[in-house]
């Protein structure tokens, strides 16, 4: 960890839908160079955490901070792509709209390390696979420090999932940080430094793996 | 509005890619354009009106010394309804059946009581009870109307002739007996003859001034009968298929379809395809999305508009139709088309953003877009 602010945090962000309380209030720092892993069950608010962190939602109490100057990259559980445009015309928009000087040579730069198909079919046409490279791709525009990841290797063959953690890991290596979702106990291991753990929608645990683990055995063997 | 731009620039992509939805957007209004315009013109079409003839009326009739063919007559006068002659009791079933919206009846003695021109015969006239029947009923008394305007000719020809009789004396007849007339200019004359006293001076300045008055009855008497009269101008134009109106009811329909649904549908895709968490993510605000979606009504407005304009000219053009200035309004068209694109556009994308997808959006933006048409 380095001195200073944390490159993202969440103040006692939380999110409600209608009655619905999605997500209790969170506190959670995200620093240089470490990997978070968000687990927990099905509907415990690990996306709606992401998306809050991504700022693709807003919280209804509490605030996400994010230290200045900090780029943030989002790729959500369920591809957001335009489905009648291909690839390359999704990835030249988003280029266009995060500001990136060159949004022709970024899109094919990521076309070719992602492997997707350059030809102009429509995405909604691409395999399922192919949309969630696409849709990881899509995270990567705009050279953030931060990559927030909801369930990346859900439809990655074994190859493509090595890519992924390579990329994070040289990310990481330059100082930035990365914030995923899984449900994944190998990928956690492997990958995380650090664990949280919600379930209901309540931040229950958060520490290193290490410590993870432990209470995950503790928790099997009690 | 480089952002803006940008949203614009995909939309209009995805809708080139989509032209089986451009089709429907297209042909749907249009269709809708020309059923109304069939409903207009049925509006204008003849009601069938039966004729029940329970006097016998002859092939012609004599009035006043004008010979009437009755049925050339009736053909005259019938130019808004279409008479057909039934007997009492088929008229009655047609008008209960709803193949007759009136029934109008020539009662028994109608034309004597018209030859004898002392009275006024009746026409009798039964109503169905729809929802034209007011209408009907503004048609009969056009037709009764015309019919009369043409019995009044006949009527002051025949008081005309009363007129000079009077003047100028002779043999003639009234209600149907023989009489003889002396008139005032034989009795002015023999007047003359006579010694002259102020008794039968009188009797002569009274004779004078009684003939001037009679000279002048021609006039008096016609415009009595019309005090105003009504002089159809010969029609001049475009057609009626080429009218403005049923251009403005293309355009006033295709504008409004497809700027609502095009709105509404394509703000909800957003959020379908899962496109708006990436876009909130400070890349795209949610006001400049919104104006994305109005610049894409209003485009496709003025684009579809212009084009249904153009069409409408062009065929004025080869057809040589007269009148309707189709090129002549463009300019003030394509301002009219921006912002009613633009303004629906709002509307459409407010209904997009309160539907929570594509297809809830645009069932309801048919749903309002029904009765802004209709009302308008």
């Amino acid at each position: 960890m380095t001195a200073g602010p944390p490159l993202l945090a969440a103040r006692g962000a939380a999110r409600t839908f209608g009655h619905t309380h999605a997500l209790e209030p969170v506190e959670l720092e995200v620093w240089d160079g470490e990997a978070l892993a968000l687990v927990g069950p099905n509907g415990a608010g690990k996306s709606t955490l992401l998306s809050l962190l991504a700022g693709a939602l807003g919280p209804s109490a509490g605030q996400i901070e994010r230290r200045k100057g900090v780029r943030v990259g989002w790729a959500p559980q369920r591809p957001a792509q335009y489905g009648r445009l291909s690839a390359r015309e999704n990835l030249e928009l988003f280029a266009r709209l995060e500001g990136e000087h060159d949004p022709g040579a970024a899109a094919e730069r990521l076309l070719g390390e992602f492997e997707l198909p350059g030809e102009a079919a429509p995405s909604a046409n691409l395999s399922v696979g192919n949309r969630q490279r696409l849709n990881l791709a899509l995270s990567l525009l705009g050279s953030p420090q931060v990559l927030l990841l909801d369930e990346p290797t859900a439809s990655l063959d074994a190859d493509q999932r090595r890519r992924l953690w390579e990329r994070t890991a040289a990310l990481r290596a330059a100082g930035g940080a990365l914030v995923f979702a899984t449900q994944n106990l190998e990928e956690v291991d492997r990958v995380a430094d650090r664990v949280a753990v919600l379930h209901d929608g309540r931040l229950v645990f958060l520490g290193s793996v290490g410590e993870y683990d432990r209470s995950h055995v503790e928790t099997l063997s009690a | 509005m480089k952002r803006v731009t940008l949203l614009l620039r995909k939309d209009l992509l995805v809708l080139r890619r989509s032209p089986l939805l451009l089709a429907i957007l297209i042909a749907y209004p249009l269709a809708i354009a020309v059923l109304v315009g069939l409903v207009a013109s049925y509006g204008s079409s003849k009601p069938r009106v039966a004729l029940v003839d329970e006097d016998n009326l002859p092939s012609t009739l004599e009035l006043g010394g004008h010979v009437f063919h009755v049925d050339r007559t009736i053909d005259e006068v019938s130019k808004n309804v279409k008479l057909v002659r039934l007997d009492a009791d088929e008229a009655g079933r047609q008008l209960r059946d709803g193949r007759v919206v009136a029934v109008v009846t020539v009662p028994p003695g109608f034309v004597s009581i018209l030859r004898g021109m002392v009275e006024s015969p009746e026409l009798r006239l039964e109503l169905s009870t729809g929802a034209i029947s007011s209408r009907v009923e503004q048609q009969v008394q056009a037709l009764v109307y015309t019919l009369n305007r043409q019995l009044q000719r006949a009527y002051i020809r025949s008081n005309l002739r009363y007129v000079s009789l009077i003047l100028k004396g002779g043999d003639g007849s009234f209600i149907g007996q023989p009489i003889s007339v002396l008139g005032i200019e034989k009795a002015q004359r023999l007047l003359a003859t006579e010694p002259q006293t102020p008794k039968t001076r009188r009797l002569l300045d009274f004779l004078h001034d009684g003939r001037l008055a009679l000279a002048n009855t021609d006039d008096a008497l016609r415009s009595t009968a019309h005090p105003i009269e009504l002089v159809r101008e010969p029609r001049r134009g475009r057609t009626w298929a080429l009218s403005a109106e049923v251009e403005a009811y293309a355009l006033g329909l295709t504008v409004t379809f497809l700027a609502l649904l095009l709105a509404a549908g394509s703000l909800a895709a957003e959020r379908d395809e899962n496109v708006v968490g990436r876009l909130s993510r400070g890349l795209v605000g949610f006001g400049e999305l919104v104006w994305s979606k109005v610049a894409l009504a209003a485009a496709v407005a003025l684009a579809l508009g212009l084009a249904i304009a153009f069409a409408f000219g062009i065929v004025v053009e080869v057809g040589g139709v007269t009148g309707g200035e189709p090129w002549g309004r463009l300019p003030l068209l394509a301002v009219g088309l921006l912002l009613a694109g633009g303004s629906l556009g709002a509307l459409g994308a407010l209904l997009g953003a309160l539907a929570k997808e594509a297809r809830s959006a645009s069932l309801v933006a048919v749903l309002v877009v029904m009765p802004i048409v209709f009302l308008g």
